[in-house]
């Protein structure tokens, strides 16, 4: 039986995503305990905004994270742009300037991988639509730890290099449209 | 192996690096510090053992460590919306100084010091600034004193975060401070700016510091993410011991001060005021 006790839930997309990301978010059912964190790839000169824009539908409130600031229940983490976010074994998170990783920061596979180390089997991990391969690897290590993966259905993707990197890499518990995410998502115990 | 057993290896390491180098980063947040000794195990395809031993006989190869466990990202305004604050609201309160005492603690490869300095200039500050630059890495010191970087990977960054730190109808002329040679790929600080800056190779998480002064302003942007939270607490307890009361610490735009500094400063945005308790240290 697949554990679906999950103490926190990790996205990542690229190009595209915003507009699911945002529709998933919009119609989550306002008590939504877990903590969600998010890792948007952003393009280079649109740094601000984008958690505002979230912000404007979504049903749970969103914000970057400080470094070192403690995950609570139902909040939505959006990495902040230009560091790379990780999880902490002691339930923070962790920001980081480090060099970029996959041409990326945030990279998601950073967020994803170090997910997977703290949390295990208990972190559910969501790669959406995306124009390059990070995250691909971050799901992986997240799917050999016995978490849960849902990767966005290919079909339903402006741009489905990100999943289909995924989709090479191991097989996901469940491929998803946008819909069907949000859906699995509200169904799960809170 | 267990990650736990992994994580405590990594100690062990630490401990054995600062039994013998100058260098301490066992206070270094874990997270971070295991990723960079990971890094640098795969970078030079070294085991465990390999590496206790390398660090133990090769003194050349302890210096190369260190460039790789300290983090090196910096950027010409980097948050413009930060360097706005600055000259709107923090640097002008400096006009009645007589002399404007700076510190960049951790100051990499140069970039903020100069965007600083560019600051200072528009406002008719730069010539009573004392400004003093440190960092651990002698290789990020050496650059930032040539205050050369690379053009093509940086011209429209920089930019386009210099347009968004001025009024779109008073922004200096970006050419007055660099040169750019295209041919060479360079973008370099201009002579006269370059001069003054005092820059020193010192490790911050080293009891002592290489100079007397009090500062007016003190920056530290991005470091304090790496270290646990008792260093960070040791760390901004010894800003606060060296800035002037009123004077201002500058931090990352995601950094934020644990609970024990509450009352010593007060907060706007990322820039930390010193506030005037009675317990002065002088």
């Amino acid at each position: 039986m697949q554990n679906t006790d999950f103490k926190i839930i990790v996205m990542g997309g690229s190009a595209g995503s915003f507009s699911v990301v945002s529709g998933i978010l919009a119609n989550l059912n306002r008590d939504f305990k877990i903590p969600i964190v998010l890792c948007l790839h952003r393009l280079k000169h649109v740094r601000s905004g984008l958690v505002e824009g979230l912000s404007l539908k979504s049903a749970i409130q969103v914000l970057e994270p400080n470094d070192k600031e403690k995950l609570q229940y139902n909040r939505v983490y959006l990495a902040p742009a230009n560091y790379h976010l990780f999880l902490e074994l002691d339930g923070s998170i962790a920001l980081s300037t480090e060099e970029s990783f996959n041409h990326s920061r945030p990279s998601i596979d950073h967020t994803l991988s170090s997910a997977a180390y703290v949390y295990r089997e208990k972190v559910l991990g969501v790669l959406l639509t995306g124009a390059n391969k990070d995250g691909a690897k971050g799901m992986k290590d997240i799917a050999d730890k016995k978490g849960f993966t849902i990767v966005q259905d290919p079909a339903t993707c402006d741009i489905d290099t990100m999943p289909k990197s995924a989709l090479q890499l191991f097989d996901p518990n469940l491929v998803l449209s946008p819909k069907e995410i949000v859906q699995y998502l509200n169904s799960l115990p809170q | 192996m267990q990650n736990s057993e992994l994580s405590q290896t990594y100690k062990e390491y630490l401990l054995i690096l600062k039994e013998c180098s100058p260098y301490d980063f066992s206070e270094y947040s874990d997270n971070s510090i295991d990723r960079r000794i990971q890094k640098i195990m795969h970078d030079y395809q070294l085991s465990m053992h390999e590496l206790i031993h390398k660090t133990r006989t090769d003194a050349e190869f302890v210096e190369q460590v260190v460039e790789a466990i300290t983090v090196n990202t910096t950027e010409l305004f980097r948050d413009p919306q930060v360097w706005n604050q600055l000259r709107q609201k923090v640097l002008p309160v400096l006009k009645n100084h007589p002399k404007i005492n700076i510190w960049h603690a951790g100051c990499s490869t140069g970039q903020e010091v100069y965007s600083l300095i560019i600051l200072l200039d528009y406002l008719n500050l730069l010539d009573k600034a004392d400004i003093y630059a440190t960092d651990i890495s002698k290789k990020a010191i050496e650059h930032a004193k040539r205050g050369t970087y690379r053009y093509s990977f940086n011209y429209e960054k920089y930019l386009s975060n210099f347009n968004g730190v001025f009024e779109q109808s008073d922004t200096p002329d970006i050419k007055k401070y660099f040169s750019i040679n295209e041919a060479k790929d360079t973008l370099s600080v201009k002579p006269e700016f370059l001069g003054k800056v005092k820059y020193i190779t010192h490790d911050l998480v080293k009891e002592g510091l290489p100079f007397y002064n009090k500062f007016d302003l003190i920056f530290c942007r991005n470091v304090l993410i790496y270290f646990n939270g008792a260093l960070q607490t040791k760390i901004v307890q010894r800003f606060h011991d060296n800035l002037f009361p009123g004077g201002s610490m500058v931090l990352g735009s995601h950094e934020t001060l644990n609970g024990f500094f509450k009352t010593k400063f007060a907060k706007n945005g990322p820039v930390y005021a010193r506030t005037n308790t009675f317990h002065f240290k002088y």
